[in-house]
């Protein structure tokens, strides 16, 4: 007799039930799969999604102007590094539960929680990697001194060895990181902002092998993003430093490259680099109106296999589901040669430090590093003045 | 007054009374909204349009009007919402007001307990011409015990100012032998003959509520989107039953809302009596209701106190903090210490930056002035280049291509080319050299504009000046000195001034090509040696813990008062208004 329930199973058209409507605030790439499933929840909910673009650069400005006045989006797609900022100003709502969080990469989740709590759900994590241009080097070196010896070998008058940003830490992290520097020390209840390793022996051992780099004259000095990029397009770098979303552009370009990631190149017999893990999510508005709704969005429908497997196909970036990772490295071909690659990188990374106390590490640690390239003072004297730097711009 | 008139001041009545309800309305939203300066504002325009309207001798500041509300909006505003702002804590971790975060406190932390009872659910709805209604029961299986309960639909307590339901109430009442009172009438639940599961429910005056939909219930998934939209969309998501035993329940988040769970609110307002300065104070507190602690307030933060007894910050928000950001200027040695330095910095940037352009402007309008110079119109446009390609891309062009180190054109093909030097340039690196190249980068990108107000400025001085001291047989430097020189400054000396205040503020200048570095070895600041005080401020306020947009505001304001002395010592000196008023 459940057939009363039948009965009542009327198909109503849609449009006559949208009372509310969930807004995503999403960048270029995420649309093609974010709409296959709001589609999916317009048929199960009977709630209209719009996913509107912005800029990724912008999003977290705006919805950070748009939320406390109540007219943000319901979800954004956003950076782990934003977290801290928004949660502390209680713009984020918490992700009650997420299903299946045994199949997601811890890293992803960590770099989504602050202060103990899970804010958002990763789809994608990045991180950087040496790439070589294989017309240059046979075989990819399995230890940094190889690679030293291989670019000093390769290096002429037109062509660079080896060649990065240097002076920006982001890039130079995994060198510090490797030998045992630290941002801000990891503690179970989240991350100790005083207690910062940034001027201990192993971020001071990291530091001398970028200056021994400049001081042999590997890199060439005033070495900076658009720099590389470019001699790297033009077949004249051999080894550069860099992620994934260069990767496409250097293919265009007629390179033929390979990726080594930090996993498979040793700094020391037994270490290797650690570089920034950047993990990217869906996060929900403390102040939205329809938190249910964006929740289930966000964990059911964005965050199942097949929404994770879409979001992947769409954008081609470094899953955060291990079954989701498996079933696509069953039969990959040499086109996810790059994601593979930069995943095995990730997977000795670490992620992002997600706290707002992270926005004064920048600046000062790029200061250290030029002055230590640029050879103004010694390595101890310029991370032991970056370290008093973020103290007295965190502690007011 | 003809009737024509009198027609035309009536319609400006109507047309006014009702721009003015409109207004008025706009101001009682903003009041209500506590965003008192702009409701001011506001109300000021209002009843200033409306005199100049009516009253005849409003008359003439009927063409100021226009330009009075952009004033206010464009100028006024800003400064006054900076002036507000200079003294509160505004930034990351204070974005709200105090009363917006004590609704929050209450009505958004809620905790489920340890064991908490909980309930699988399924809905009943009324039908009407076969079709669902938003009228419907629900009946509640205590996962524990098994019991059933049935509720009626909630009512809405608290709704937002789009009717959103904030709050809705409405209790559990229990089931015995399939039969519940509710509100005094009686239901009887009727059951199917092959399973016994419940198909509906009958009041004994024959309201019908048919079975509609559980989560866990497959067979009647087709109808989810009406429960979700239509039902729980607007009536359960913010709903809160009180079962038999007098705890809240509501949807579980930590089932994903597909059951219910007793839930309490975290935080909870209680008034206490505290003794301060020898009288007794009776203060509104929020406090923690399942340890009892009342809140700390600090530093416009409210902390609670964790299971480890740390003290956490719950939730900021914005407060008077009165001249603490100004005495920060003084107290902190990261503004105190280089402060002088950057100043000295910033002058001299603006002064030489007015005196490379100006020069090179007026060089070049002079050369162009003359009449026998063939193809003035290429050389002009050619001239006007660095002004017309924005700032932002050619700044680019000058830090990656012009100045970097070792593939820099500068030094590759002019320093070590042309002049054969044996080390490079560091140009970017150098506190000297990078002083060098901003002013470099701000000349190239100022001059055009020098040479075109000085081009415009030169076609007014007449000729006759010019035919009268030839004649006098003054030589090409005399004429330019007795009169070129001193005609133009009429005219384009306000003009400098103005050009010294804006580059005293030019952050786009210094920031796009050195980023206010390279960086000082030794200094525990992160003042930079080219860092003006617009770009240094800027991290001090946007690049250390998030966002300080109080203490950003203390420093404009600050800086405000520099500039304008500053200009106000300029034109004092300069005599450049004196022509004017003569």
């Amino acid at each position: 007799m459940k057939k009363l329930a039948l009965v009542l199973m009327i198909v109503f058209a849609v449009a006559s039930l949208l009372s509310a409507k969930i807004v995503i605030w999403s960048s270029e790439n995420q649309i093609p799969a974010l709409q296959k499933l709001a589609a999916d929840f317009e048929r199960d909910y009977g709630i209209e999604v719009e996913i509107q673009q912005v800029n990724f650069g912008d999003i977290k400005s705006k919805f950070l102007t748009a939320a406390p006045a109540g007219e943000g989006p319901d979800i954004i797609v956003g950076a782990h590094d934003w977290v801290g900022e928004l949660a502390a100003n209680g713009l984020l709502e918490p992700i009650p539960f997420l299903p299946d969080a045994d199949q997601y990469y811890e890293v992803s989740l960590d770099a989504f929680s602050y202060q103990g709590k899970l804010y958002g759900v990763p789809y994608t994590i990045e991180s950087i990697g040496i790439i070589y241009n294989k017309d240059l080097i046979e075989e990819a070196p399995k230890t940094i001194d190889e690679l030293e010896q291989m670019a000093a070998e390769v290096a002429d008058d037109e062509v660079v060895g080896f060649v990065y940003d240097a002076g920006n830490f982001y890039f130079s992290f995994p060198f510090i990181a490797g030998y045992g520097g630290y941002i801000f020390k990891s503690t179970e209840s989240g991350l100790d902002v005083n207690d910062i390793g940034l001027n201990n022996e192993g971020a001071i051992k990291g530091v001398s092998l970028i200056k021994k780099w400049f001081d042999d004259g590997l890199i060439p000095q005033g070495a900076n993003y658009n720099l590389m990029d470019s001699l790297f397009k033009d077949g004249l770098a051999a080894f550069i430093v860099n992620g994934p979303w260069a990767t496409p552009h250097y293919r265009d370009a007629g390179i033929d490259y390979g990726i080594i990631p930090f996993s498979e190149i040793e700094l020391e017999p037994g270490t290797t680099p650690k570089p920034f893990v950047g993990v990217q999510g869906f996060m929900v508005n403390a102040k939205s109106k329809n938190k249910l709704e964006a929740i289930e969005f966000a964990v059911n429908y964005i965050g199942s296999f097949d929404g994770q497997y879409g979001m992947f196909v769409g954008e081609r970036r470094g899953t955060v589901r291990e079954d989701v990772f498996e079933y696509i490295s069953k039969d990959a071909g040499p086109e996810l040669y790059d994601v593979l690659q930069f995943s095995k990188s990730a997977s000795v990374g670490t992620p992002m430090p997600n706290v707002p106390e992270m926005a004064s590490v920048w600046g000062a640690m790029g200061d250290a590093l030029s002055i230590v390239i640029n050879d103004q003072d010694t390595v101890e004297n310029a991370l032991n003045s970056a370290v008093e730097k973020i103290k007295s711009a965190i502690g007011e | 007054m003809s009737t024509k008139k009198l027609l035309g001041f009536i319609v400006v009545l109507i047309l006014l009374s009702v721009f003015g309800a409109f207004g008025l309305m706009s101001l009682i939203l903003l009041w209500a909204n506590a965003n008192y300066g702009l409701a001011i504002i506001l109300g000021v325009l209002l009843v200033s349009i409306a005199f100049v309207l009516i009253n005849p001798k409003g008359y003439p500041y009927r063409y100021m009007i226009p330009a009075m509300i952009l004033l206010f909006i464009l100028t006024i505003y800003p400064m006054y919402y900076t002036f507000k702002t200079a003294f509160t804590n505004f930034g990351t971790g204070h974005l709200f007001t105090r009363p917006q975060i004590i609704q929050k406190l209450l009505s958004n932390y809620y905790y489920v307990p340890e064991n908490p009872e909980e309930y699988s659910f399924s809905v009943f709805v009324k039908l009407k011409d076969y079709k669902p209604t938003d009228d419907f029961m629900i009946i509640f299986r205590s996962l524990s015990s098994n019991e059933l309960f049935i509720a009626p639909k909630p009512v809405a307590v608290q709704k937002d100012s789009e009717g959103n339901i904030l709050l809705a109430e409405s209790r559990m009442f229990s089931v015995k032998n399939d039969r519940a009172t509710v509100n005094g009438v009686l239901y009887q639940l009727v059951r199917s003959s092959q399973d016994n599961s419940i198909l509906s429910v009958v009041s004994n005056s024959g309201e019908k509520y048919m079975y509609f939909y559980s989560p866990d219930d497959r067979t009647t998934k087709s109808n989810a989107p009406f429960y979700l939209s239509e039902i729980r969309g607007i009536w359960l998501k913010n709903a809160e039953f009180t079962n038999p035993m007098g705890q809240q329940v509501r949807l579980n988040p930590n089932r994903l809302f597909t059951d219910f769970a007793t839930s309490e609110r975290k935080y909870g307002i209680k008034v206490i009596t505290s003794i301060e300065s020898g009288r007794a104070v009776q203060k509104n507190v929020v406090y923690n209701k399942k340890t009892g602690r009342v809140l700390i307030e600090r530093d416009g933060y409210f902390y609670d106190i964790d299971d480890n007894g740390q003290e956490f910050a719950v939730d900021g928000y914005i407060s008077n903090i009165g001249f603490k950001n100004f005495m920060k200027m003084f107290k902190d040695p990261r503004i105190s210490g280089p402060f002088v330095k950057i100043f000295i910095w910033t002058f001299t940037w603006a002064a030489l930056s007015v005196l490379f352009t100006f020069t090179i402007g007026l060089i070049l309008a002079l050369v162009l002035n003359d009449k026998k110079l063939k193809g003035t119109k290429i050389y002009r446009t050619l001239l006007i280049i660095p002004w017309a390609i924005p700032a932002f891309i050619s700044v680019l062009v000058w830090k990656n291509g012009m100045f970097n180190e070792t593939y820099g054109i500068i030094n590759r093909f002019i320093v070590m080319g042309l002049f054969g030097a044996e080390k490079p340039i560091k140009w970017l690196s150098d506190p000297f050299w990078a002083k060098v190249a901003v002013l470099l980068v701000n000349t190239w990108l100022g001059f055009p504009y020098m040479m075109t107000i000085t081009l415009g400025a030169l076609q007014s001085i007449p000729d006759e000046l010019y035919e009268a001291a030839s004649i006098d047989g003054a030589t090409g430097f005399q004429r330019f000195r007795k009169i070129t020189f001193p005609l133009l400054m009429i005219a384009v000396a306000p003009l400098l001034v103005g050009s010294f205040s804006f580059n005293f503020n030019n952050f786009v200048g210094i920031y796009l090509l050195t980023g206010g570095g390279p960086a000082i070895p030794g200094s525990s600041t992160p003042a930079g040696a080219t860092d003006i005080l617009i770009s240094y401020t800027y991290k001090l306020a946007f690049e250390g813990r998030g966002q300080d947009f109080g203490f950003a505001s203390a420093i404009s304001i600050l800086i405000f008062v520099i500039v304008g002395g500053l200009s106000w010592l300029n034109f004092k000196l300069s005599g450049a208004f004196e022509e004017v008023n003569r």
